[in-house]
């Protein structure tokens, strides 16, 4: 399943970007987060790893990610490589009059089969509101 | 010629004989990686689960959970931990729980070894935290999980304890799992200790509990060996802060169920309703 969600922030890209390519700010933008654990130190970049888990259902879904796109300040993407499959991705686009169009979009895919993809399903609306939460919080950040 | 004794005695060495030998490499991650999604949509729509504290349990090396146990022979707070403790942790974190003796050896429920379950004794107990994994005991057993349904939110182990001197003797923590919400998918009304000793299957299959119930969709149920239909009870699981396996048994244990006795009295207190939550 591939969620989206976006928003235009009115904030520069940078500042946008500086939040996004914070793994420390991480837990304060995004809702439902029930684990966020850095796994490797330094700045994040590409390789950089960290253990994230979203409460979607009844338990924390998610598992270990790694950086794979690290575009200053244009794309920041991620793959999984423990747990449920998933890509994630922001892309900050500048707008008009110093805003910027953000993307904020998941990719996500259960193991096991039809149950596996009924479950996909069912999950798309949290996860849906999980994105747009984040931006919400995001944006709320970024203009205050 | 044989006597009722000889009798017993050949019974219970078929019995014996069926229990399969703990064997750690039954357990298959790839196998429970794919079971997720299912276990996740019964505990996600069907009983509505909630797991807390999950970030309380040692996040590497072996320790013991000691949950309180609900549900009867479909225990639902079982099945639920089993999929948080795998979803958060990932499959590879090796994982094993212990279950009594006809669970284990019991034919259509042989994909449950993949999941790392094993026959609850000593040894087996022993060998699963000296590999560095993560046990989940209810040492409560088969006698708290026929509790009638009104002592729902009584944590009551029957008086076992060998579990603190498991934990001990591995020199691993306790970290209590306290949940609600199982003893309320059936109508359970009696333990049936006295039909477990009067079908003498206490002594035959280490059977304490013959439990009478009342069960979807077959009304009164005796022995809870026929696949029924549970009840949507809405499950709430709250993992606890790790205690000390050092120490008397006795202080230990005490600590322990006051833990999950006052875990599971703060979650009753949450639910509104019986069933759904």
């Amino acid at each position: 399943m591939r969620v989206e969600r976006r928003c235009v922030i009115d904030a520069d890209r940078d500042d946008v970007w500086k939040v996004v390519s914070d793994p420390d700010r991480y837990p304060t933008f995004m809702p439902n987060l029930a684990r966020w654990e850095t796994i490797t130190d330094g700045p994040m970049g590409i390789g950089a790893r960290y253990t994230v888990h979203w409460k979607i259902g009844s338990v924390p879904v998610g598992g270990v990610i790694e950086v794979v796109e690290f575009d200053q300040p244009r794309e920041l993407a991620w793959t999984s490589i423990t747990g449920i499959t998933m890509r994630g991705r922001f892309r900050l686009r500048e707008d008009a009059e110093g805003r910027t169009r953000v993307t904020f979009r998941l990719s996500y895919q259960a193991p096991g089969g039809l149950l596996g993809l009924i479950a996909d399903r069912i999950a798309t609306r949290q996860v849906g509101r999980t994105l747009a939460e984040t931006l919400k919080t995001l944006k709320a950040q970024l203009e205050s | 010629m044989a006597g009722i004794g000889d009798v017993l005695e050949w019974a219970r060495h078929q019995v014996v004989s069926r229990v399969p030998k703990a064997d750690l490499d039954q357990r298959d991650p790839d196998y429970i990686r794919d079971q997720l999604p299912g276990l996740w949509l019964l505990a996600s729509i069907y009983f509505r689960a909630d797991v807390r504290g999950l970030d309380r349990i040692p996040n590497d090396g072996p320790v013991l959970l000691v949950g309180n146990h609900s549900g009867g022979n479909l225990p639902p707070d079982t099945f639920v931990f089993t999929l948080a403790f795998c979803s958060y942790f990932g499959v590879e974190r090796p994982f094993y729980q212990l279950a009594h003796n006809l669970v284990v050896s019991a034919p259509p429920l042989a994909s449950l070894r993949k999941f790392g379950t094993v026959a609850a004794n000593h040894e087996n107990a022993r060998l699963a935290l000296e590999s560095g994994a993560a046990l989940l005991v209810y040492p409560g057993g088969d006698y708290e999980v026929f509790r009638p349904v009104w002592e729902r939110h009584k944590v009551d182990f029957g008086g076992r304890k060998g579990y603190v001197r498991l934990a001990r003797e591995a020199g691993v923590p306790i970290v209590p799992i306290a949940s609600v919400g199982g003893q309320e998918s059936a109508l359970f009304l009696d333990r049936g200790q006295w039909l477990a000793k009067l079908l003498m299957v206490d002594k035959l299959a280490r059977l304490k509990s013959v439990p009478i119930l009342l069960a979807p969709p077959w009304g009164l149920v005796v022995s809870d060996m026929i696949p029924r239909l549970p009840l949507p009870a809405k499950i709430t699981i709250e993992v606890q802060e790790p205690i000390d396996s050092a120490g008397d048994d006795d202080a230990v244990n005490e600590k322990v169920l006051s833990s999950l006795q006052s875990g599971v009295d703060r979650l009753a207190a949450e639910r509104r309703f019986p069933v759904v939550g």
